[in-house]
């Protein structure tokens, strides 16, 4: 059982801060919530809405109506109001509100409940700043929910406290203020609405409540990554913003480059001097990287590039999502080169595929890029507290040790016979023969080197990295519906429906799953590594399934496209969206039913 | 004039010494500034283990593999950021960047505004021949104007980019300039460059003798002067700025202007205050258990 709650308003009227307070108490009361926000390219006004979908099972996706819809303005109650559930309630604060006789009855048939709270007369008579207003209004909402007071006074006190205690006191007073402006009224429409809690679990309370940039941003610094660099980009940003706030803790040097190309060559630089770097952008700044990107490829410089999605072409959709970029990250950039593209699906895989990106890049001498979208880097997920054991750091043939350093030759560094075509890699300032990380096809020390036979050798030789990387590269993850539990297989067991699709779609198309519950084989199949692409257990699952269907956010099914690219089987029936908005679980669930 | 190829330091600067051939046009100033480089960084008793030396594309790109040390030879126009990061990662390893007056003043003209401003502590050489020689003599913003080149039969329509009026107007801690015959002239002021705390810019003026018909060696031998021999202190910034500007009878060399007492960008960070480590050295798994806190 979930419910969901949507907190609506223009920008700057405080839809993020009641969205982040009511998350957080919510956790602590023991549930799983899961925040999905919507906002303009703008700083101010425009319409924007912070939506908590609360279950106390693991749940990681949005559902398309709401239980309780809390509006700043009027455009709340103009767009949103009719996705109110029956039942539901409608807490706003625009005076002598009036619906359209459309609306008035679709709510009455719904059994829908409205409230206006009037907060302006209310902060006035408290003498309370207008900012109060967003306490207020959490107040009221939490009162709604059947929480008690005290726990978002715990909150605020964590909050503002460091503010002195006339701001907490005040905040206190609005607190009180709400729920018993709420005190009237409870009783009449606690009997009334359908508006119930479920049954709360205290596993949840030790969770974290992150965003997937947060995320990533802390598995950066687990994976030992000592310099980001990166120019502000939606959805990018974010991650930008978080890592560089902690540099005063981490000691990393973060650098907002005057573009994106100069990020790519910071980060390739630091790269190349031997720390562990990374650059994050969107699709546009990615596409003034591609070409730094070649050149890492080249002079096989261990790169990581981080590709947060957002809808395109050009500025495209900024602050929406999308799976667009797939065909981007694998085709981008000059020449033919070994190159590994991954991508996170949760909060879960931006901590995890951090040290995993480093060392895959690391390991092979090449770029990597992880993918992620607006989804993923805005979303609130409710987490575990990450393992700190599981990561380990692999630097590849990185060679430090001085008695090695002097055995090696200029031309070992890009020695064309190195097996797996991964030759040995040491540090400029290191105490040995010196060699030329070269832009230009090279031999093995780094002199340019036009001749048909050397050129033959170091393409064979930077692409038989590719084949090492196949070789060793996880098959994509099947996790299937039995006793209505997900559980994670390592067979290829005979499916009435197998799903496949990445990225962010992993946590709504589990939820999909968990409630489609028709009795139903049915099972989905995540790809985190998308290139090399490998389709050996695609296909055998395909071949017992009795319908597949690729989802997406895109329009043309670019995984699909993928997949035929590397020879594997085609994928007719597709789930495509290329809205700008995730799918959303109630919606992908019927889309499913449909398919199968 | 003859270029002084034994500086008196041979012993060290063949530490450098690489096997591979010069493939420069007869007469081609990379020659001096190749030897120049060799000799200063001997002549400050760095073994070619000891550097960074990061290229740009262009003709002065070929000195990445006629050289020892370690090198990198990158993109066109991209060389400052990849210098610059490769620094901040390892602030105890002297880099030097080299780039023309196309990749720097054109293609990326963004990263030497930014590499000045930010002041990052590397050494960067202008090779400053007054167009594109690799690709066969096209204009470039320092080409003077009207000058028919190749694609501009009829000489560039735009005006000729002022330099060294540019790169003083973005506050540089440290300018100077030599010209490509003048050996001597360039070890010394890379010498000063190498030594310094912050960007430093060594605009040398290079001989193109196969493009470049307008500023060729004897004209640059004619009209390039020692500035400091004639008593130039460079802690005077508008006069520095004015020297550099007024190359109409005479083009002064040496070091025109330079402070110490900015410091760099590395030096500005904060968390990297008191941190007697580099980043190069801080590569391991973090635990980030004590920053989880904030989340819960």
């Amino acid at each position: 059982m979930r419910i969901s709650l949507k907190v609506t308003g223009a920008q700057g009227q405080g839809v993020n801060s009641i969205g982040e307070m009511c998350a957080k108490g919510l956790k602590r009361a023991g549930y799983c919530v899961f925040g999905y926000k919507e906002y303009m390219s703008l700083i101010k006004g425009g319409h924007s809405s912070y939506q908590l979908d609360v279950a106390s099972e693991a749940i990681e996706s949005s559902e398309t109506t709401v239980d309780m819809l809390v509006c700043f303005n009027h455009h709340g109650l103009e767009r949103n109001a009719l996705e109110v559930k029956s039942c539901g309630i409608i807490l706003h604060q625009t005076p002598q509100w009036k619906y359209t006789k459309e609306q008035q009855k679709v709510l009455e048939d719904r059994g829908i409940r409205t409230v206006y709270l009037p907060s302006e007369d209310i902060l006035k008579k408290l003498k309370a700043k207008p900012i109060l207003g967003n306490v207020l209004v959490t107040s009221v909402v939490w009162a709604l929910l059947g929480r008690k007071a005290e726990e978002l006074k715990e909150l605020v006190q964590e909050q503002f406290g460091h503010k002195g205690e006339k701001v907490v006191a005040m905040n206190f007073q609005c607190i009180e203020e709400g729920f018993a402006f709420l005190g009237e009224e409870s009783g009449k429409w606690k009997v009334e609405s359908g508006l119930r809690l479920p049954k709360s679990d205290p596993s949840w309370k030790d969770h974290l409540l992150i965003t997937g940039s947060e995320a990533m941003g802390l598995g950066l610094i687990h994976a030992g990554c000592r310099l980001y660099c990166g120019y502000p980009m939606t959805p990018s940003s974010p991650l930008l913003s978080y890592i560089a706030g902690m540099q005063n803790k981490t000691g990393m040097i973060i650098k907002q480059a005057e573009d994106e190309i100069t990020a790519a060559q910071m980060m390739s630089g630091a790269m190349h001097m031997g720390t562990r770097a990374a650059t994050g952008t969107s699709g546009g700044g990615f596409d003034l990287m591609t070409e730094t990107l070649s050149l890492d490829a080249i002079i096989e410089n261990p790169s990581v590039f981080i590709l947060a999605q957002r809808p395109g072409p050009a500025t495209g959709l900024p602050t929406w999502t999308a799976q667009g970029d797939l065909l981007l990250a694998v085709g981008s950039s000059h020449g033919e080169f070994a190159r590994c593209v991954i991508s996170v699906a949760d909060a879960q895989d931006c901590y995890d595929l951090m040290p995993e990106a480093f060392n895959i890049a690391e390991k092979y001498q090449t770029p990597v890029i992880v993918m992620t979208d607006k989804q993923i880097a805005e979303a609130l997920f409710t987490q575990k507290p990450y393992d700190q054991k599981k990561a380990k750091l692999d630097r590849g043939n990185l060679v430090t040790d001085p008695k090695a350093l002097k055995k090696l030759k200029s031309t070992d560094r890009y020695d064309p016979n190195a097996k797996d075509g991964i030759s040995p890699r040491w540090l400029p300032g290191s105490l040995a023969a010196t060699y030329c990380a070269q832009g230009d096809e090279h031999n093995g020390d780094g002199s340019v080197d036009e001749s048909a036979k050397n050129a033959v050798e170091q393409i064979e030789k930077r692409m038989k990295k590719m084949k090492a990387m196949e070789r060793e590269t996880p098959e994509p993850v099947l996790t299937v519906m039995s006793n209505e539990k997900l559980a994670v297989s390592n067979e290829e067991p005979a499916l009435d429906l197998l799903v496949v699709s990445w990225g962010s779609n992993k946590g709504v198309i589990m939820d999909a799953l968990k409630v489609a519950g028709s009795g139903l084989r049915v099972g989905y199949l995540h790809y985190t590594y998308l290139w090399p692409m490998k389709t050996e257990r695609l296909s055998k699952l395909m071949k017992k399934s009795k319908k597949t269907v690729l989802v997406e956010c895109n329009y043309g099914g670019q995984l699909g496209m993928l997949i035929q690219m590397a020879g594997g089987p085609t994928i007719k029936e597709k789930i495509l969206k290329y809205d700008g908005r995730p799918f959303f679980v109630d919606e992908l669930q019927k889309l499913l039913i449909a398919n199968s | 004039m003859s270029i002084p190829l034994d500086s008196g330091t041979a012993k060290k600067m063949s530490a450098f010494h690489c096997a591979n051939q010069c493939t420069w046009c007869d007469g081609c100033g990379d020659y001096g500034i190749w030897t120049a480089v060799k000799r200063a960084l001997s002549e400050s008793d760095i073994p070619p283990h000891g550097v960074l030396l990061c290229y740009d594309v262009g003709c002065h790109g070929n000195t990445s593999d006629k050289i020892l040390g370690y090198r990198f030879h990158g993109l066109h126009g991209r060389v400052i950021p990849f210098a610059a990061g490769a620094k901040l990662a390892n602030p105890r390893l002297p880099v030097m960047a080299f780039g023309g007056d196309g990749a720097s003043f054109s293609e990326g003209v963004g990263h030497l505004v930014h590499g000045i401003r930010s002041n990052y502590p590397i050494t960067f050489v202008l090779h400053n021949n007054g167009n594109y020689g690799l690709t066969t003599g096209q204009a470039s913003s320092l080409t003077q104007q009207g000058q028919p080149m190749n694609s501009s039969p009829n000489g560039i329509p735009e005006h000729t980019l002022n330099s060294m009026d540019f790169v003083f107007s973005l506050e540089p801690t440290f300018v100077a300039r030599a010209w490509s015959g003048d050996i001597d002239m360039m070890t010394k002021v890379l010498k000063a460059a190498i030594g310094h705390r912050g960007f430093a810019f060594v605009d040398i003026l290079q001989a193109c003798p196969t493009y470049n018909h307008f500023a060729t060696h004897s004209y640059l031998m004619e009209k390039c002067y020692d500035v400091n021999a004639e008593g130039h202190t460079p802690d005077d910034f508008s006069k520095a700025r004015a020297l550099a500007l007024d190359t109409s009878k005479r083009i002064a060399c040496g070091v025109l202007f330079q402070r110490e007492d900015m410091p760099s960008f590395y030096e500005r960070l904060e968390p990297r205050k008191d941190c007697k480590t580099t980043a190069v050295e801080e590569v391991q798994i973090v635990d980030t258990a004590e920053w989880e806190h904030e989340f819960m």
